[in-house]
């Protein structure tokens, strides 16, 4: 099979190694990595620069951030990832029945999800977050609650586009059944996108755990995320800027290859989309 | 006028849904505001009487129309941490945010257009690799990441400017606005990033148009073709986007005022959230949610001013 | 005709190559021709024939679409003095253009600037070339506007494109191109998004200005009929190379190249089937002729649909809870009947229900009111599932866009097996044999069964949807527009198979089409619609050869003859726009009441609202 042009690109090249670098790390970095090398305290290098010792520096509790970032990587992944999973399986089921069955339905759902729109999904997230006591299956629940809106709207207008097609109406006429026509006609063609949106909201959501993180309404210790990381570095920013550094670093990475990665995925299956950013 | 009229209309029963939601989901938890008031150790008589005079015991939908009504009449309560009234706590802190929305959005737009207008003209040519690139890391970095950085570089290296801390414009402008420049231009960094994307993305569309084509036929040169036959098209499509960014903005604000300690909206959501100050938390939110709604409401209406197929409908 | 003396515009081995993925791509090669002043030549071809690369080289705007001109000379006499545009700078290339060559495009729609006014569209073309202040300007826009007969010319300058209609707007980008007096007018499809009354207004306003001027004419076309109608010489083009060349008598009477002769048998001509009573295969070059259908001209006695005051209407929704606050009147009152084995064509322009009227059949749209029985079975009062049972397996549709018609991500077997196994349909093997018979029969080999419909061209997509009508063994195919968007040759084709496919099976088909030389082909009989109503309705022979209703008669005159001994074309012609179909709520419209001029023949009584004389 050819490879896609996008993904011959610079850009699409350099978000499929950084893509599967991440995940890579998530994946593989706590079989390898004693878990207590990133809890050991060494009282003598606290607040360490980058040296040969820790070559990422060390944190306020002279905690080694190279290992911490290495085996925060999967939890930041893993609450992204299942928030993710959680807008789509809520997202995916509306946004269908609205784009698909129309009228009074369609009406109060995106009246419903438009509303929800207003509400800033950082704000949502944090509402959430902070209602039900943060901890790290409550961060997931948040940002999955606080995305769905979006991926709804999204999967309905394609949806609703895709019921239009004259081989759906075709399909129709060929005998199939609403549930046949949903699953063997719409929904493989509303695929692209979905998975398209997918990667996109994969990266907000690892922005969103940052922040939530960030703020102390996210994961809490003794889980190790990126977000927390940033958030413990706060009052050392003047003696100790790697400590925000090294983790901010970690996120923007990652982001940046998701985003890259979308990209190029978006170019790749969506031709009318070609020449976007 | 009967449009007008329709979104009026159509804005009062967001405003309500919104209103509703924003009761379920502060009503989710497992406490009460009694609780919160009296701490977990209280003697559970005096809870229950306290909960009694509150109304904690009516059904939700009862507590619900209470709610709504003392918003209407102008009785929002007062906050369990500040023990002061609502509302005019909202009014004060909703101006200091204003002003770093309207700064950041200031700073976004007027660097996104002109970026991502050039980079639609030179696509896939160096100028938009470099410009997409670097919109495309500014997209990618978190918000508090930028605010780290520039309070590293201005306020920490350079010292140019505070850090921390927000001066009422009616008392100094000139501080109001030093406070003010670093946390709008940690928002407005990541959201010029995001607009320039946009308005690359909607100039190469537009650029491919038959009237574009027409428009060189006609001999005019290609800066009128591009400035003004392409980007009258373009103005409606990216404010659309940026009306769209005030929502994420308001998302923002939470983390970079909270990080630069910039007692506006952000941070005292902030502080009702880690306080759980649940009157507080669901009259901020309601507001953030109706200046959101509003801020889209107002691009929409000026839509219709740059696109005259709009006005006719 | 040619004038002798130093040609306008000579254009001289032109190659023309566009960027590619792996290397680049050559857009056209090795063209040469000439034009002179006060001449028309017409570049003819199919789609990806580099018809449109070559004017766009002229006004070096293939630049802006990633095309270079590699090589060839493209002469233009400027002020006396010979130039060549491959050469020259870009600020004589923009002095040039919109001043000595003036352009118009396919898409009215999309060809003016939706954001700005016809005024500053049409001024500021003015002020770069000559310099004219606003209110020169405005008045030369004036004086341009009434020249292209356009109503209202002083309003129509403060508005914006999208209040006006289609052909108005072409207008409007014909005056454009015309207000610098350029000495040459380059039009690509000019008329192609049109239809074809509004063509024909706007092919007799090139021709008169053209001779009221004396400027030269490059127009591009893939319509043999349009070519025959218009040019003084013809370039005929294939894949990037020129054909031959020579004047239009010449090309039509006595083509010298094999594709060119093949071209031109697959046109229809408009009136070649005069006299003849049954529809007939086209002869088409290198291949064995189709056979004619022995029409079984009402064999049984009883219609096999019967369609009784079917009237479709569709909301406007609007206002507060987006309540309905109009109507479209889509299909009004229109009845009529298909008998076993026969076509009846409906044809009439864009808007005038044609469409919606077989959609109604099908309940694809659902009908407001009316009856439709399709042998005796009552279509509108089944419910969903015996409508899928029993209307569906009878009635098939095929439709208009080849690349929309199948699904993307659905292997062709499997899109064509798809009805016999929902319908449970019997068949002599397997289902698997059933699909490769199908191919069989619409030509395709069945090596395509395992193949998606991108690696498809789009004649043969046309032949996958018309397999999958088939596997039902229906009574009824509704082709709405299927062969519209093919080539013409592809066209030819498809409409042969058609024809072989109603003599073997006996199948009975509803032709929905725009295109009246093509229904002339197949149809057994025609019904003319306009604005909702069937105005027209008879045996085709009586409707071409004896229409009756105004309607049809402007209709047919419209009609381009792909002959250049029969000009059609006049001096100006101005049919009257279609008036809207929306009508408010309680809009009760008169009943449609048909006057029987001749056994079968039907023609709708006057004055039944539809602003017709």
């Amino acid at each position: 099979m050819k490879v896609p042009a996008a993904f011959r690109s610079t850009k699409g090249i350099a978000g499929v190694i950084v893509v599967v670098a991440v995940l890579a790390v998530a994946v593989f970095a706590p079989l390898l990595i004693p878990a207590d090398w990133a809890t050991r305290m060494d009282m003598r290098a606290r607040l360490s620069p980058p040296t040969w010792a820790h070559p990422l520096g060390t944190d306020q509790l002279g905690r080694d951030l190279m290992f911490r970032v290495l085996l925060g990587a999967q939890t930041s992944i893993f609450i992204a990832s299942a928030a993710v999973l959680m807008s789509i399986v809520i997202g995916l089921p509306l946004g269908l029945v609205s784009g698909y069955v129309g009228r009074t339905t369609d009406n109060v759902l995106m009246r419903l999800v438009d509303t929800l729109l207003s509400f800033p999904a950082l704000l949502l997230a944090l509402t959430i977050s902070a209602i039900l006591g943060p901890n790290l299956q409550n961060t997931i629940i948040a940002i999955g609650i606080a995305f769905t809106p979006f991926l709804a709207r999204i999967i309905r207008g394609e949806a609703l586009r895709v019921a239009q097609m004259p081989y759906v109406e075709a399909a129709r006429t060929a005998g199939n059944s609403d549930l046949r026509l949903i699953t063997l006609h719409i929904l493989p063609n509303i695929m692209p996108a979905v998975i398209v949106q997918s990667t996109i909201s994969l990266a907000f959501a690892i922005l969103a755990e940052a922040g939530l993180s960030f703020l102390g309404l996210g994961t809490q210790p003794p889980d190790a995320s990126w977000g927390l990381m940033i958030q413990a570095s706060r009052d050392y920013l003047d003696r100790a800027p790697w400590t925000a550094l090294v983790p901010g670093t970690a996120v923007a990475v990652t982001v940046l290859g998701l985003n890259m990665f979308g990209d190029a995925l978006r170019d790749a299956l969506d031709p009318r989309a070609r020449g976007a950013a | 006028m009967s449009y007008i009229l329709n979104r009026v209309f159509s804005m009062m029963l967001t405003l309500f849904l919104i209103s509703a939601i924003t009761f379920a989901v502060t009503n989710i938890l497992p406490g009460d505001v009694a609780m919160m008031i009296m701490g977990t150790q209280s003697n559970p008589e005096a809870l229950a009487g306290l909960r009694e005079t509150l109304g904690l015991n009516d059904p939700l939908l009862v507590q619900y129309g209470r709610w709504v009504g003392g918003m209407l009449t102008g009785d929002w309560g007062s906050s369990l941490v500040f023990k002061e009234p609502i509302a005019p706590l909202l009014l004060q802190k909703m101006t200091a945010s204003g002003l770093l929305v309207l700064f950041s959005m200031a700073i976004a737009l007027t660097c996104a257009i002109p970026l991502g207008v050039w980079a639609a003209v030179h696509a896939n040519r160096w100028q938009d690799t470099a410009a997409s690139s670097t919109a495309m890391l500014g997209v990618s970095l978190p918000d508090f990441f930028w605010g780290i950085m520039l309070i590293l570089l201005f306020a920490r290296g350079l010292g140019w400017l505070p850090s921390s801390g927000f001066v009422d414009p009616g008392d100094d402008l000139g501080a109001a606005v030093r406070h003010a420049l670093l946390p709008s231009l940690a928002l407005g960094l990541g959201l010029m990033a995001h607009l320039t994307r946009m308005t690359r993305a909607t100039m190469t569309g537009i650029l491919k148009q038959e009237f574009i084509r027409v428009a060189r036929a006609k001999g005019l040169n290609e800066s009128t073709v591009v400035w003004r036959y392409g980007l009258a098209n373009a103005v409606g499509p990216v404010m659309t986007v940026a009306g769209l960014q005030v929502g994420y903005l308001f998302g923002s604000i939470i983390v970079i005022e909270s990080l630069f300690n910039y007692t506006g909206m952000g941070w005292l959501t902030y502080q009702a959230l880690l306080n759980r100050d649940i009157p507080l938390i669901q009259a901020s939110v309601f507001v953030i949610a109706a200046v959101v709604m509003l801020a889209n409401l107002i691009v929409d209406l000026l839509y219709a001013v740059v696109d005259p197929r709009i006005r006719l409908s | 005709m040619p004038i002798d003396q130093e040609p306008l515009v000579s254009v001289d081995k032109l190659r023309v190559e566009f960027r590619g993925e792996d290397g680049p791509i050559v857009g056209v090669e090795n063209i040469s021709f000439s034009i002179a002043p006060g001449e028309t030549v017409c570049v003819v071809g199919e789609s990806g024939s580099g018809k449109s690369v070559t004017s766009l080289s002229l006004m070096r705007l293939v630049e802006f679409g990633g095309g270079r001109i590699t090589s060839g000379r493209l002469g233009f006499s400027l002020n006396g003095e010979q130039i060549d545009l491959a050469q020259t700078d870009s600020e004589t290339m923009q002095a040039i253009r919109g001043d000595e060559i003036g352009m118009i495009f396919q898409e009215p729609m999309t060809s003016l600037n939706p954001v700005f006014t016809i005024e500053r569209q049409m001024t500021d073309g003015l002020r770069v070339h000559r310099g004219l202040s606003r209110t020169k300007a405005r008045a030369r826009a004036l004086e341009l506007l009434q020249q292209v007969r356009i109503p209202e010319p002083e309003r129509r300058l403060t508005q914006y494109p999208h209040e006006l209609s289609g052909g108005m707007r072409q207008r409007v980008m014909i005056a454009m191109a015309m207000a610098c007096e350029p000495r040459l007018l380059i039009a690509d499809e000019p008329t192609t998004a049109l239809d074809v009354t509004i063509q024909a207004e706007i092919l007799a306003l090139i021709d008169r200005l053209k001779r009221e001027t004396g400027m030269a004419v490059l127009f591009i076309t893939h319509d043999m009929a349009v070519v025959a109608q218009m040019a003084d010489r013809v370039v005929v083009m294939y894949r990037g190379k020129l054909v031959e060349e020579g004047p239009v008598e010449r090309i039509f009477a006595a083509p010298q190249e094999e594709y060119t002769r093949k071209l031109l048998a697959a046109v229809p001509r408009l009136g070649e089937m005069r006299g003849k009573p049954a529809p007939e295969p086209m002869r088409l070059v290198g291949e064995e002729t189709a056979q004619a259908s022995p029409t079984p001209i009402d064999a049984a006695p009883e219609p096999l649909l019967k369609v009784s005051n079917l009237t479709t209407r569709y909301p406007v929704k609007g206002g507060l809870f987006r309540r309905t606050i109009a109507n479209v009147h889509a299909v009004e009152d229109v009845s009529f009947d298909i008998g076993r084995g026969q076509t009846l064509a409906l044809v009439g322009e864009s808007g005038c229900g044609k469409s919606s009227c077989g959609r109604s059949i099908l309940r694809l749209s659902e009908p407001t009111s009316g009856q439709v029985l399709l042998d005796r079975t009552d279509i509108l009062a089944l419910n969903n599932r015996d409508l899928r049972r029993r209307a569906w397996r009878d009635m098939q549709m095929v439709f208009q866009d080849p690349f929309a018609s199948l699904n993307p991500y659905m292997r062709l077997r499997d899109q064509v097996a798809e009805p016999i196994r929902n319908f449970a349909i019997k068949t002599a093997g397997t289902v698997e044999d059933r699909v490769a018979e199908l191919f069989d029969r619409v030509d395709l080999p069945r090596s395509f069964m395992s193949r998606f419909p991108h690696e498809l061209s789009g004649g043969q997509r046309q032949r996958v949807a018309i397999a999958r009508a088939l596997a039902v063994n229906p009574k009824l195919i509704i082709a709405d527009e299927a062969v519209s968007a093919l080539d013409v040759s592809v066209q030819a084709q498809v409409l042969n198979l058609m024809m072989e496919l109603q003599a073997e099976l006996g199948v009975s088909y509803l032709f929905i089409s725009h295109d009246m030389a093509v229904v002339e082909r197949v149809a057994h009989r025609v019904g003319v619609m306009y604005l909702g109503r069937l105005v027209e309705i008879g045996s085709r022979q009586q409707v071409f050869e004896n229409p009756q209703h105004s309607y049809t008669k402007s209709l047919l005159s419209a009609v381009p003859v792909a002959d250049p001994t029969q000009r059609n074309i006049r001096d100006d012609l101005n049919f009257r726009p279609i008036p809207s179909p929306v009508f408010p709520l309680g809009h009760i419209p008169a009943p449609s009441i048909y006057d029987e001029v001749a056994p079968g023949h039907q023609v709708l009584r006057a004055q039944m609202g539809l602003g017709l004389d």
